[in-house]
C-alpha cells in the first residue's frame, strides 16, 4: 500500500474540507470531473456545495477567493496549470499580496499551481512560476518535494493567514509514492537535508530534490564524493540558515532549479549565501538551471532542456574540482 | 585500476605490456600505470587470456574504473575468489533502490507516463577519503579561497605557513582539505610553542622578503681599523666604525636609503641607524641617533648601554624606533659572509663578516704581506637603488675604513 503525490493533495484537501467548514475548493472542472489531474477527484460528491467549478476566467477565479477569504472563508483554488495563473497575477499580486499590509485584514487564500515540467507538456503546460510570486512581499510561495510535504504543507498553507502559492509538482503526482502521509512535521519555512554530505551542497526544491539525490548517488558510487542535499521545501520564506549551515560543513554550494535561470530561486540562494558566507566559500558558488528558451515539447528536446542527474552531476564535478 | 595508496584517486596507463589476445598468468604485470608518486605495475587478479583492453596509454583512470577484461575459466574463479563482471554487475543491481511500476490514472487533459518511484530512506553515510582528487602540481597558494582566507585568520596563519603545503584543487591550488590534513599530519611531529621574540622575528622578516632583496660585497682591509683602535684609550668594536662609516657614507648619498611607498621616494631624515643584538631566540635592533653626528667616542657609551639593555630586555620602544638603516655584526658568531635582510621599514642593511688573516700581494714590497680582511656585504631593496649605488655606496664605506683616525 503506498500513497502518491497527488493522493496526498487530495487527501489533504478532503481533511481540510472535513475539519475545516470555512474551507471550500473553486476551480475549473474540479467538481463533477474531479480535477484535470484528478486532485479533487470524489470530493465534489462528499462535500456537495463546497467544491465549486469555476468559469474560464483564472482573473474571476482568484479575486472571488480573495472575497471569500475577507468574508471569513479559507478558499482553495485550483489553476489547471500554473501557467495560466498568469491571468491571475493582478489579483493576487497587487490584491491579495499587499491587503493586509494596507487594511490589517488578512486574505487567508491558497492557490494550488500545478506546476513544472512533464515529457511531451511544451511551453504552457510545464513553467514555474514560483520566483515570480516569491518576489512579492506578503505571499507565501511553498514548494513540496515528498507525499509527507504535500500532505503536511498544504494543510499548513490554508491555516495560515496569509496568500499561499502552492506550487506542487507535476512530474511528481503519479511518480513519487511513500509509504504513508506522515512526515517529519517541519514547518513552511523550514528546509530539510534530504541527503548528507560533506565534499558540497546542493541546494533545491520540488522535483529537482529527486534529480539531485539521484546525481549524489551517482558521485558516490562512482568517486565516493559525499554530496549534501537541501530541500528548502519553501522558497519564501527561504530558511538561509540551513543553507548557511550545510555551505559550512561543505565549502562548496550548487543551487538547482527548474524554472528559468534569469534570477529566480537559484540566484537568490547564491547571493544570500555570497552575502553572508562569504568566508565559508572554497569553490565559486554556482547555478543550474533549465535552458533560456521556452519550454519544449519534444520529449528529447525537454529532457535536454532541464537539470538532469547527467547535467548535475557534470555541475558538481565542475565545483568539486576547484 | 587498483586503489594504489591512500589518496589516490586516479592514476595514468604508460604502458600496455600485453596485447590483446595473449595469455597471462596470475601476478603477471599486464599495465604499467603512474601516478603524483610512482610509477608501479598493475598485475592480473588471477590468470586467464587478455579478451579486451579498455585502457588508453597517456589516459587517467579513476580507482575502479576496468581497465580490460581476462577471460577465466570458471576454476580460477572459484580459485582466486575474484569478481567476475557477472558479480560486480548484480551487485550493482542490488544496491539500486526498486522500481515499481502502477497504471497511470486516465485523464482527459493531460497523460502522464513513465516510471514510478518509491521514496527510500536515505541512505546512511561512511565517513571516507576516498575520491579525493590527485594533486596535480606544486603551485601552492597562488589562490586562496575564501573559506580558506577565513581559515587561516582563525588559526593565525599566513601565505608563508601554507608553503610545505602541496595544493590539490584546480591549478594545484591548496584547498582547505589539504590545509586540514596537513595540519593533521604535523600533529604527529613534537612542537613547541614559538616564543614572542620568534613571532616578532617572524613576521618582521616575511614582511621583508616581500620586496625584491638583493645583496652585494666586497672585502675590506682591517689592519688600519685595528692599529687605530689599539691606540685608543676609549676602544670602539668594529661595528661603531663600520657604523660611523656607514653613516658618513649615507650622509653623502642619502637617496640610497630612501624608502619607497607607491611612487613616493622617502627620505631619511635623520642618520639614525640600527645595531643588529642577538638575543635568546630572536634578534632586537635598538637605533643609534643621529650617528653622523657623533665620535666613535662618543658612540661608544650609548652603544654599550642599548647593546646591555637589548640582552636585557629592557628596550622601549622608542630606542627600536625610526631607524634608516642597520649594521650587523656575523662575525662575533665566527661567520665569515652572510646575505643579511633588512627590517621591514628599512631599505639598507649593512652586513660585516670576521676578520681573517690573508696573504695579500704588495706591489711595492713585490712580495705576498699579511693582513686582515672582513667581507662586508649590503642587502638592499632593489626596487630602491640598483647593483651600481649599492655598489658606490659600500667601496664608499671602504674607504672611509681606511682613514678610522677621520671617524
Amino acid at each position: 500500500m503506498s500513497v502518491t503525490y497527488i493522493d496526498a493533495i487530495r487527501e489533504a484537501q478532503e481533511t481540510l474540507l472535513r475539519d475545516d467548514p470555512r474551507v471550500f475548493l473553486y476551480g475549473q472542472d474540479i467538481a463533477a470531473f474531479g480535477g484535470a489531474f484528478k486532485a479533487t477527484k470524489g470530493l465534489a460528491e462528499q462535500f456537495p456545495e463546497r467544491v465549486l467549478d469555476a468559469p474560464i476566467s483564472e482573473d474571476a477565479m482568484a479575486g472571488l477567493a480573495i472575497g471569500a477569504a475577507l468574508q471569513g472563508m479559507r478558499p482553495i483554488i485550483e489553476m489547471q496549470f500554473a501557467d495560466f495563473s498568469s491571468i491571475a497575477f493582478n489579483q493576487i499580486v497587487n490584491h491579495a499580496a499587499t491587503h493586509f499590509y494596507r487594511t490589517g485584514m488578512p486574505v487567508p487564500i491558497t492557490v494550488r499551481l500545478p506546476s513544472g515540467g512533464t515529457a511531451g507538456s511544451g511551453p504552457f503546460h510545464s513553467q514555474s512560476m514560483e520566483a515570480l510570486y516569491a518576489h512579492y512581499p506578503g505571499v507565501v510561495v511553498v514548494t513540496p518535494a515528498t507525499v509527507a510535504d504535500a500532505y503536511s504543507m498544504l494543510i499548513e498553507s490554508v491555516k495560515l493567514d496569509d496568500p499561499v502559492m502552492y506550487c506542487e509538482h507535476k512530474f511528481l503526482y503519479r511518480w513519487l509514492k511513500a509509504k504513508s502521509l506522515q512526515g517529519d512535521g517541519l514547518p513552511i519555512g523550514r528546509a530539510r537535508i534530504t541527503r548528507m554530505g560533506r565534499h558540497a551542497t546542493v541546494v533545491t526544491y520540488s522535483a529537482m530534490v529527486h534529480e539531485a539525490v539521484r546525481a549524489a548517488e551517482r558521485l558516490q558510487q562512482e568517486s565516493g564524493w559525499e554530496i549534501e542535499v537541501v530541500d528548502l521545501r519553501s522558497v519564501k520564506p527561504l530558511d538561509i540558515d540551513t543553507v548557511l549551515a550545510s555551505v559550512a560543513r561543505t565549502g562548496r554550494l550548487l543551487a538547482v532549479g527548474e524554472a528559468f535561470p534569469w534570477g529566480g530561486v537559484t540566484a537568490e540562494v547564491v547571493s544570500r549565501v555570497v552575502a553572508d558566507g562569504f568566508h565559508l566559500l572554497e569553490a565559486p558558488p554556482m547555478r543550474l538551471n533549465s535552458r533560456d528558451t521556452p519550454v519544449p515539447y519534444h520529449p528529447k528536446l525537454w529532457a535536454a532542456h532541464r537539470p538532469t542527474p547527467e547535467s548535475i552531476c557534470d555541475s558538481l564535478r565542475k565545483l568539486l574540482s576547484y | 585500476m587498483p586503489q594504489l595508496g591512500e589518496s589516490i584517486a586516479e592514476a595514468t596507463v604508460v604502458r600496455l605490456l600485453v596485447p590483446v589476445g595473449s595469455p597471462v598468468t596470475i601476478d603477471q604485470e599486464v599495465i604499467e600505470v603512474e601516478t603524483n608518486k610512482a610509477t608501479m605495475g598493475v598485475t592480473a587478479l588471477c590468470s586467464g587470456a587478455l579478451v579486451e583492453l579498455r585502457a588508453e596509454e597517456g589516459v587517467s583512470y579513476a580507482v575502479g574504473t576496468i581497465l580490460g577484461i581476462l577471460e577465466v575459466s570458471e576454476e580460477e574463479v572459484a580459485r582466486t575468489g575474484v569478481d567476475t563482471l557477472e558479480a560486480l554487475e548484480r551487485k550493482r543491481l542490488e544496491t539500486q533502490s526498486e522500481t515499481s511500476q502502477s497504471p497511470g490514472e486516465q485523464n482527459l487533459h493531460f497523460a502522464v507516463d513513465g516510471d514510478g518511484y518509491e521514496e527510500a530512506a536515505p541512505p546512511e553515510i561512511v565517513p571516507s577519503v576516498r575520491g579525493l582528487s590527485v594533486p596535480t602540481g606544486t603551485m601552492g597558494a597562488h589562490y586562496i579561497s575564501p573559506r580558506m582566507r577565513a581559515r587561516m585568520d582563525e588559526m593565525g596563519l599566513r601565505e608563508a605557513d601554507l608553503s610545505a603545503i602541496v595544493g590539490s584543487g584546480a591549478g594545484g591550488r591548496v584547498t582547505v582539505d589539504d590545509l586540514e590534513k596537513f595540519l593533521d599530519y604535523i600533529q604527529t611531529w613534537p612542537s613547541s610553542q614559538a616564543s614572542p621574540m620568534r613571532l616578532a622575528v617572524a613576521d618582521a622578516m616575511r614582511r621583508s622578503w616581500t620586496r625584491p632583496l638583493a645583496t652585494v660585497g666586497t672585502s675590506v682591509g682591517l689592519d688600519r681599523l685595528l692599529s687605530h683602535r689599539r691606540h685608543q684609550e676609549k676602544k670602539a668594536g668594529p661595528t661603531l666604525y663600520l657604523l660611523r662609516a656607514f653613516a658618513l657614507a649615507l650622509k653623502e648619498q642619502p637617496e640610497v636609503a630612501g624608502f619607497l611607498i607607491g611612487s613616493k621616494v622617502v627620505h631619511p631624515r635623520s642618520f639614525d641607524i640600527g645595531v643588529a643584538v642577538a638575543v635568546e631566540d630572536g634578534v632586537l635592533v635598538p637605533v643609534i641617533r643621529q650617528v653622523d653626528q657623533k665620535s666613535l667616542v662618543d658612540l661608544v657609551q650609548e652603544y654599550d648601554d642599548l647593546v646591555d639593555r637589548a640582552r636585557r630586555r629592557r628596550l622601549t620602544e622608542a630606542d627600536t624606533k625610526g631607524g634608516i638603516a642597520t649594521v650587523t655584526n656575523f662575525g662575533t658568531f665566527g661567520l665569515t659572509w652572510g646575505t643579511p635582510i633588512p627590517l621591514p621599514n628599512e631599505t639598507l642593511i649593512l652586513g660585516i663578516g670576521a676578520g681573517v688573516k690573508k696573504p695579500v700581494w704588495s706591489e711595492t714590497l713585490s712580495a705576498f704581506i699579511p693582513a686582515t680582511e672582513a667581507d662586508l656585504e649590503m642587502t638592499f631593496d632593489h626596487r630602491v637603488v640598483d647593483g651600481g649605488g649599492a655598489g658606490l655606496l659600500l667601496r664608499r664605506i671602504v674607504a672611509l675604513l681606511q682613514e678610522p683616525q677621520a671617524l
